[in-house]
Order: structure tokens, then C-alpha cells, then sequence
């Protein structure tokens, strides 16, 4: 596995995209591309569009999130933008603010 | 699993096949198995692991190189270059390594002590190693 990771205390700005997955705690801002999962852990924060496979989002994103795969909002996410997946979970804690494209 | 262990190993890695154009900045060390066009300045140590492809001025504490680094190095450490490593840029550190099968094209600018006698001459400055 060729995990890509911005650690806590990085920053980077600019595109970036992956085949593989990608885990933020530190800072994006750009693009971010990643066929396979997406996690922004809690502490992370991305201020980019995110297309991606599965996405698991415990910190902040504002942007929208695509995924040919599910969306998980845990507690203490804070996303503002449109989300469009196949599922999706907010979960209590979550805060969200856009909309919800589940292709139905 | 990889992924616990890599990221308490080092701060941020940049996978193989992954691709970056932009900066990279903060603290924290940054390990490079993929690509990355752009700026990097980090508060860290920096290693291009030997799948990875640096186009980018790079600032850091100290920095090995066994993959590609076009651009010009600053390390407040050691630089280490690694048999296999392509540098092509100048390098200025506290110290510098060249491995045998390392082919580097650019100056060195090294920050070190020479002999009184050699001090006279040229001050503290080491000339540039070129193959």
C-alpha cells in the first residue's frame, strides 16, 4: 500500500492525486484526488474539492466531497459543501452544511 | 496497519504513485515515494525514497536523497545522497554525503571549518563537485 498522509503540522497547497488512499490530519488546500479512500481525521482539515473512493471525515472540510463509494460524517466533523455518494452517514456530532446528491 | 505504522514512523508521506503539484510546508517530516512538483519547506527531516520524483527547491532540516531531486537543496543538517539518487541542483547544508552510484550535477555550498591556511586563501567555502 502506498498510503499518502499529511501529518499533523503540514500544510500543503496544490493539487494532489493518488490511486491509492490518502489520510489528512494536517492541512489541504487545493485538489485532492484519490481513487481508493479518503480520511480526514479528526484535527485535519481540508479547504479543497475531494473526489474520491470511501470517504471517512472526522475534522473539517469545506468543499464538496464526490465518492463513487460511501460518506461518513463522524462526530466532530465540520463539512461545508455538497456531498454526492452512493450512501452516506452523518453521524450525532457531525456538523453539515450543503446538500446531498445520492443519485437516486 | 502499514498505515499506523508508517505515520508515527514519519509525519507525512507522500505514496508511490501519488502526485503533487504544490507546496508543502510546516512541521514535521516528509518521506516521498511519489511525485512532487513544487516548493517544499518543512521544519523536518526529508527523505525521497528511491520510487520518488522531486522537481522542487527543498528546504529541510535534513535531507536523503536515493530517488530524483531536480532543485536546489538548503538543509540545516546533513545531506545525504544515496547510491542510485539523481540531484541535479545546488546544494547547501551543514554537511554532504555522496554514495557511491549517486550521480549529483550542481555546486555545494557546505558550511564547515577549514584549515587556517585554507581559510586564508578562499574563506569558508567548499567548491562545487560535478559529475
Amino acid at each position: 500500500m502506498a498510503t499518502t498522509v499529511i501529518g499533523a503540522g503540514i500544510t500543503i497547497e496544490g493539487d494532489l492525486s493518488t490511486d491509492d488512499d490518502v489520510v489528512v490530519q494536517g492541512t489541504l488546500r487545493g485538489k485532492l484526488t484519490a481513487r481508493d479512500g479518503v480520511v480526514v481525521e479528526a484535527g485535519g482539515s481540508v479547504e479543497a474539492d475531494i473526489a474520491s473512493g470511501p470517504a471517512q471525515i472526522a475534522g473539517a472540510v469545506t468543499g464538496n466531497i464526490t465518492s463513487t463509494d460511501r460518506v461518513d460524517l463522524q462526530n466532530g466533523a465540520k463539512v461545508v459543501g455538497n456531498v454526492k455518494a452512493t450512501r452516506i452517514t452523518i453521524a450525532d456530532g457531525a456538523q453539515f452544511k450543503g446538500s446531498v446528491d445520492m443519485d437516486v | 496497519m502499514a498505515r499506523a505504522q508508517r505515520s508515527s514512523q514519519s509525519n507525512a508521506v507522500i505514496g508511490a504513485g501519488a502526485k503533487l503539484r504544490g507546496r508543502v510546508h510546516g512541521d514535521g517530516d516528509l518521506l516521498v515515494e511519489g511525485a512532487v512538483e513544487g516548493d517544499v519547506a518543512i521544519r523536518g527531516d526529508l527523505t525521497v525514497e528511491a520510487t520518488g520524483r522531486l522537481q522542487s527547491n527543498v528546504e529541510a532540516d535534513s535531507v536523503t536523497v536515493a530517488g530524483t531531486l531536480e532543485g536546489d537543496v538548503t538543509a540545516r543538517g546533513v545531506v545525504h545522497v544515496r547510491a542510485g539518487a539523481k540531484l541535479t541542483g545546488d546544494v547547501r547544508g551543514e554537511s554532504l554525503a555522496i554514495d557511491e552510484g549517486a550521480e549529483f550535477a550542481g555546486r555545494v555550498e557546505a558550511d564547515f571549518e577549514l584549515p587556517a591556511e585554507l581559510a586564508e586563501l578562499g574563506g569558508a567555502r567548499a567548491g562545487g563537485r560535478r559529475r
